[in-house]
């Protein structure tokens, strides 16, 4: 009795099993994801809009969540940070 | 051999009320002397809004924000900095660059009146508002804990 030809799952020379069509090692998470453009400039002075991408506890959120670009992911973080120096927004919690 | 490059900027100073209720041109101009005692060309000078601030700083929970636009010499950003530290009026301040001064900022100043600014409100007086809900919770949560209890022993 002969070994299967491929093993499931395994090996980026196994056999499809799919109709051809391989599917992502990663699954959804392997998906590319669309960039988001900010739909207001980052500046340090539009607190409204810097609010939508702060939790509960006034950390900064990822750009998993964001979906910026790392460009814009780095102008977003600072942006929060200098408006948290000069009292605009809190450093902890939700103003 | 130094090198001289101007450059444009932009400075958000957070000034004390106590002081802005004074008056507002003198603390606007003692402010703004600063930046022209380093050679700095003033493009812009006004009040960009009075609110409460994200935290207390100096004891103060509201502050007046002075935003100024100029233009210095790369070498006169270090005692710009260090003077604005040492003014006690100036609580904050933040010194970036700037690639180009917005229109709205040649745009005429409104009319400030210092003695609209709302009081500074004490914590002591949130605390009654807020903690009168809080006394109500633990009962529930203790009527909560004995039904549970009740409900497990039976």
């Amino acid at each position: 009795m002969s070994a299967p030809s491929s093993i499931p799952g395994g090996g980026a020379n196994g056999g499809s099993r799919d109709g051809g069509q391989r599917r992502s090692k990663f699954g959804r998470f392997g998906a590319r994801r669309r960039e988001v453009l900010p739909e207001e400039p980052l500046d340090y002075k539009n607190i409204a809009y810097l609010s939508k991408f702060v939790s509960a506890n006034g950390r900064i959120q990822s750009r998993k969540r964001t979906g910026f670009s790392g460009q814009n992911q780095r102008m977003l973080a600072e942006a929060i940070k200098r408006a948290r120096i000069v009292g605009l927004m809190p450093f902890v919690g939700r103003m | 051999m130094t090198l001289q490059r101007t450059r444009t900027y932009e400075c958000m100073c957070l000034l004390d009320n106590r002081e802005v209720r004074n008056g507002w041109q003198p603390i606007k101009d003692s402010t703004l002397a600063i930046f022209t005692k380093h050679g700095a060309k003033i493009l812009s000078g006004r009040r960009w809004d009075e609110r409460r601030l994200a935290y207390t700083i100096k004891g103060q929970q509201r502050g007046t924000y002075l935003l100024v636009y100029f233009s210095a010499d790369t070498q006169a950003l270090a005692g710009i900095r260090r003077d604005l530290q040492f003014r006690e009026s100036v609580l904050r301040s933040l010194l970036i660059e700037c690639v180009e001064v917005p229109q709205a900022a040649y745009e005429p100043e409104a009319e400030f009146d210092v003695n609209a600014i709302p009081a500074d409100d004490a914590p002591a007086s949130e605390a009654p508002a807020v903690a009168a809900p809080a006394e109500v919770a633990p009962t529930e949560a203790v009527v909560a804990t004995e039904t549970t209890s009740t409900e497990t022993n039976s």
